[in-house]
Parts: C-alpha cells; structure tokens; sequence
C-alpha cells in the first residue's frame, strides 16, 4: 500500500480534487457544553461530529473528527431511511444522475460495520441493487481515531481505532499534516493527479504513527478495563446463556421505545417494505425497522411474539450475538457507542454484556 | 438487466373460489411462467397497499397458473378479499425451502393439517398423489373450526376415495348436520394407520395447533428429525435481508419455511 505526506495547508486542495467528481461529504464539529467525567482520571470529549456536505459546508467548520460521527455512517451512506428500491412491474431501472457520494471521517468501526451490512445487503438470496450501487461508487475516506468517545469501545471486540482495509484513503494526523493511505486502484489514480501536495510517506512518519496509533490503543485499553466487557468470544455463549436473566427485564424498566438505539446503530440492518398508494406513484420503498419497536414482529392475525419490551432487547441481543456469529462469524456491534450515547433511558450495553457474563461465570452463590 | 429482487411481476385474477366464510382461492395467472416446488412461497403484492407472503395451494406441476387460498385476516388479505375477476395483483418467489419429497418416499407420509394450514398441504398432496408408487401411504388427520370453516370439503371427499390414502377431519365444535368427528385435531392422533418405524409428519396449521401435534408425534414415537413443521413469522422480504422473521440462526423465510423439529427444537419460544 501506498502512503503519503499532505500537509495541514493543502488539505483543502486534496478536498477540492475528490469534490470534482464526487458529492464530498465532511466532518464538521457539534459543539457541546458537557464533557463526560469517567469515574477515574480521564476526562473525555462529548462533543460530536456530523459528515455534511462539503459543499454547504464554511471551511472553517471542517474538523478532522477525532472520533467517530453522530450518525452510523455505514448504515446511513449505504441504505437510506427511506429509499426508494422499484416501482412496480417496470422493466427498467432508473439511472441516478448524481455524483457518487465520497465520506470523509468515517471510522474503522463503520468499516467493520460494512462488512455485515454487505453479508446482509450482497449475499445470500440476490443483491439489492440500490445498496450495491452506492457501495461500487462510494469513495471511503477512513480516519485514524486520535481521541474516544466514553462511549466507544471498538478495542474490546478486537476493532482498532485505525483502518488497515476496506477504504479508498485513509488520513492519518500525525504532526502539521496527516499521512495518507492509499487502498485501491481508484484511489491511486486520484493520487496521481495531486502529485503536487502529496509527498511520499518516510520511515520515521509511517513509524511515527505507529507510535501515535498504539498510544491511543492504549489508552482506550485503560477505559475499557474499568468496564470488564466480556471478549467478542464469550458473547454467542452468555447471550444464550443468558436467556432468561433478570437483567433483560431490569433494564427495559426505562426504555421509552423510541427506537434510538436500532436507528442509530451501525450494524443493525431490518427494513420494512411498504408500497405507497397509486396516487403517489405505486413506489416500494424500503424503509428502516427496528426491533425494540412494538409491532416489528407482530402478524396480520395479531400474534406478537415480541410482545414484551424485555423479549424485543432480548432478541436484539440473540440477533446481534447468536444469529450473526453463526451465519457469518462476526458480531454485529462494532463497539461504536452511539446506541449508548442516544438512549434516554441510559441503557448500557457494556454493561448489559458485562452482567451476562458475570452471571455465568462468577455467580454470587 | 439484472431483476431487482423487490419487483413483482404483474399476475391477474383468473378465478376467485369462496371456500368458507372466511377464505378464498385466487387463482392467478402470472405475465411469465412461474414454477415452484411445494412448500415453496410466494409474495403477493396487493398494488398500492403491500405485499405478504402465501405458500401457492395448487399443483406445482401446473406451471401456468397458481393458486393461493387465503384467509380474511390483515390490512392485505381483507383488501384482496374485495378485489375481483380480471384485477391485476403482483407477485415475486418462490422463496424459500419446500418440503424435501426424496426423504418422504418409501414411508408412510401422515399429514397433519389445521385451518387454512391445509393450503400448502393441498399443494404437498397433489404432488404426493402423482407419484404414489414411491410412497407408501397418505394419512390426512385435518381440524377446522367447524364444519363451515372446512376448506377445499370436495376434495377432501375425493381424495379419501384413493388407494393408500387415509383422511379423516375433524371440527372443534360440530353442527346438526355433522357426523364426523368432535374435538380438536390432536384428538384424532391415535390408532393411526401409520408404521412409526417407517413415517415422516408434517404439520401446518395456527402455531398453536402446530405446538401440541407436535408435541403428540412426539409421543407417538416420531423422531424430532422426522416431523417436518410450515413455520409462520411475521416477513417483508422473503430473501433473509429484512430481518422479520429470525427464529435462532435461521430466517424462515431463507432457511424455512419448512423446518424440521429437529432443528428447532433448541429454540426458545418458537411457538410464539
């Protein structure tokens, strides 16, 4: 792989290359009063960052994000609230004339959360065609995470918070610029053309940044001890252990259904598909759905096997640590906290895994 | 171009059959051949309103219409209810996995039906009648509500009058002019003419109907791995992407909707 040297200056430069031919989309900085106080040492950052396009965007507003955006950037890039997938019985598909989107800021944990958005949207039962479109244009401009969110915990599922691969450009900051990666073809190209503000990459920056890259591995590391989450290898075993804990009941006390946790989620996947009415022009959308929404399960007849709020966390949880592992290997949470940070009722993940662990491993009697 | 796995394609209504108060055959005939194996299921598009899915009750050998019988129940059903001769309607499928003909053959085949269940079961029957050398025996034991509730009553008269074919239906609550059997379906779970040794089962029916004949195959002796269950969840769908219709590490629309009890019998709450 390919990496360069692009100093601070010319980041706007590299900006206005990728915007040519793509619809750039930038993180800028939502500042926020609070900073989040750990019970020991750290103090950490509750601002949050949103990806905007570049074009509605002040320069000055653009930030390199030090962690990862507000919204789940796999899911929001690649499959839209509401998105149109066909009208009916046409024969032809309708050729969008748009640029292909290009995200900057997106982290290593959304890029681990494209891989199960792929399994869900590529394989298996035929592609849906909308998703495989954005996903063979979309320009992926990953970022190193310098900083964490208390909420973020990537590393305690053996996720960096750095990008070694499914990106186009990777940014790395290191002094007054920031090291570049370059992952495909495609991109190589691009960096061809700015030949005039990249420069490339020595020994002592690329291990520079190795040094830069294990000194936030461990630091995260310190946070993540104090909450004991169990390793991505226990998580199939305790969920389904976990059955029937008391602890789905206990926390679903102050859930108030809002659905913040499924829509925000970068790995959660379900949609619904419903037809709009001839007058509006007969298009199937497909449209976000949630478990920890009422009626996600519920049948024409009535029957509601998710009729409880404990059950509908519960299933999120068999879906997320059971259902994937098996079919694919992997979990599906990428230890990004945005379920964490959106709930208003503070219902925790961590902990949640954490207490189903202790329950089969260290019981109290 | 490459099919866009949410479209229909257009299928108008060739023939509407009022089988009880409550449910109706629709026999469609689809712009372009539509080929399934039974226990396979289709999507039905109500145009405007939406879609769900319906395992076809006709024979899978005839390839040029499709049947599918329906029961009043939801936002879509009640609307196609409504709809006439000649309406179009849409449809996308098959999907899913049917039932495994090859591990029935040589056995005795005991069938258990309840309700509007026994739709995918006539389409299984059809397909088990021509080619009866390769099974040993049809044992129908089907439940309905009651008399008037019964679907698909002449044939069910028809079918009885075959070789190696043995039917008998029974209602929850009868009427003056019924002399059948009383009582719900796993009542007439016994003294069948069926050698266990050599028997698969296969249930369809509400999932209520389908926890306790399952339970009763069970102890009549029929190994988990040979009671083949239709399971109903709520679906979108039908390709194992929308997420609706898990049970444990299977969708039923993608894995199912034919499982065995054998691989779900680890599950919990399958019946809800």
């Amino acid at each position: 792989m390919e990496t360069y040297f692009l100093k601070n200056e010319d980041i706007f430069k590299f900006y206005d290359r990728i915007a040519e031919d793509f619809q750039l989309y930038v993180p800028v900085r939502i500042k926020s009063p609070l900073k989040a106080k750990c019970e020991y040492q750290f103090i950490l950052p509750a601002d949050d960052y949103l990806l905007k396009k570049y074009s509605e965007v002040n320069k000055e507003e653009v930030v390199f994000n030090e962690y990862r955006s507000v919204e789940p950037a796999a899911r929001t890039f690649f499959t839209y609230f509401k998105e149109e997938v066909c009208g009916y019985f046409e024969g032809e598909e309708k050729k969008k004339k748009d640029k292909p989107a290009a995200i900057c800021g997106i982290k290593n944990c959304d890029l681990f959360s494209l891989k199960i958005q792929d399994f869900v949207f590529l394989q298996g039962t035929g592609e849906d065609s909308a998703y495989k479109a954005k996903r063979e244009t979309t320009l992926i401009i990953s970022g190193d995470c310098p900083g964490f969110k208390e909420a973020c915990f990537c590393r305690a599922f053996d996720i960096n918070p750095h990008a070694s691969e499914g990106f186009d450009f990777n940014f790395s900051p290191l002094n007054n610029g920031y090291l570049i990666d370059v992952g495909t073809e495609r991109a190589g190209k691009i960096a061809q053309s700015l030949k005039d503000i990249l420069t490339p990459a020595t020994f002592g920056q690329i291990s520079g940044r190795s040094t830069k890259r294990e000194s936030v591995i461990k630091r995260l590391e310190e946070h993540l001890s104090y909450h004991k989450i169990p390793k991505k290898e226990a998580l199939q075993e305790i969920v389904l252990s976990g059955y029937n804990s008391e602890v789905w009941r206990e926390q679903m006390l102050t859930c108030v259904e809002c659905g913040g946790c499924v829509f925000m989620c970068d790995t959660c996947h379900c949609f619904l598909l419903t037809d709009e009415p001839a007058e509006e022009g007969s298009r199937r959308l497909r449209v976000w759905d949630g478990c920890l929404l009422k009626n996600f399960m519920k049948v024409a007849g009535g029957a509601n096997p998710l009729k409880m709020r404990y059950m509908r966390l519960r299933n999120r949880y068999m879906k997320k640590f059971d259902y994937f592992i098996d079919n694919t290997g992997l979990q599906a949470c990428c230890g990004c906290g945005r379920c964490i940070d959106v709930c208003p009722g503070h219902i925790d993940i961590r902990y949640i895994l954490r207490r189903l662990y202790e329950e089969k491993y260290l019981p109290t009697h | 171009m490459k099919k866009n796995i949410y479209q229909p394609i257009e299928a108008k209504i060739l023939d509407i059959i009022q089988e009880t108060p409550t449910i109706k055959t629709f026999v469609l005939k689809p712009e372009s051949e539509l080929s399934f194996r039974t226990g396979e299921f289709i999507e039905l598009t109500v145009p405007g309103l939406g879609e769900a899915p319906f395992t076809p009750s006709s024979d899978p050998q005839v390839t040029e219409s499709l049947a599918l019988t329906i029961m009043n129940v939801g936002l879509v059903t009640s609307k196609l209810h409504n709809m006439n001769k000649g309406e179009v309607v849409g449809i996308r499928g098959p999907y899913g996995k049917g039932y495994p003909l090859d591990k029935f053959k040589g056995k005795d085949v005991l069938i258990v039906g309840g309700g509007v269940g026994l739709a995918p079961l006539r389409s299984l029957l059809f397909s088990l009648f021509s080619d009866m050398d390769n099974y040993h025996k049809v044992v129908l034991r089907y439940g309905a509500r009651s008399p008037a509730d019964i679907v698909f009553k002449n044939s069910l008269h028809e079918w009885s009058k075959k070789k190696k074919v043995d039917i008998v239906t029974t209602v929850d609550v009868g009427d003056s002019s019924w002399k059948g059997s009383v009582g719900l379906v796993t009542t007439i779970l016994k003294d069948l003419p069926v050698d266990m040794k050599n028997a698969v089962s296969i249930v369809c029916g509400p999932p209520i109907m389908m926890k306790f004949a399952n339970l009763k195959l069970l102890d009549l002796g029929f190994a988990p791995e040979d009671i083949y269950l239709s399971m109903e969840k709520s679906m979108s769908c039908g390709l194992g992407k929308c997420g609706h219709c898990r049970i444990g590490k299977y969708y039923v629309c993608k894995d199912g909707p034919v499982f065995t009890y054998g691989q779900l019998k680890d599950i919990h709450d399958i019946w809800d």
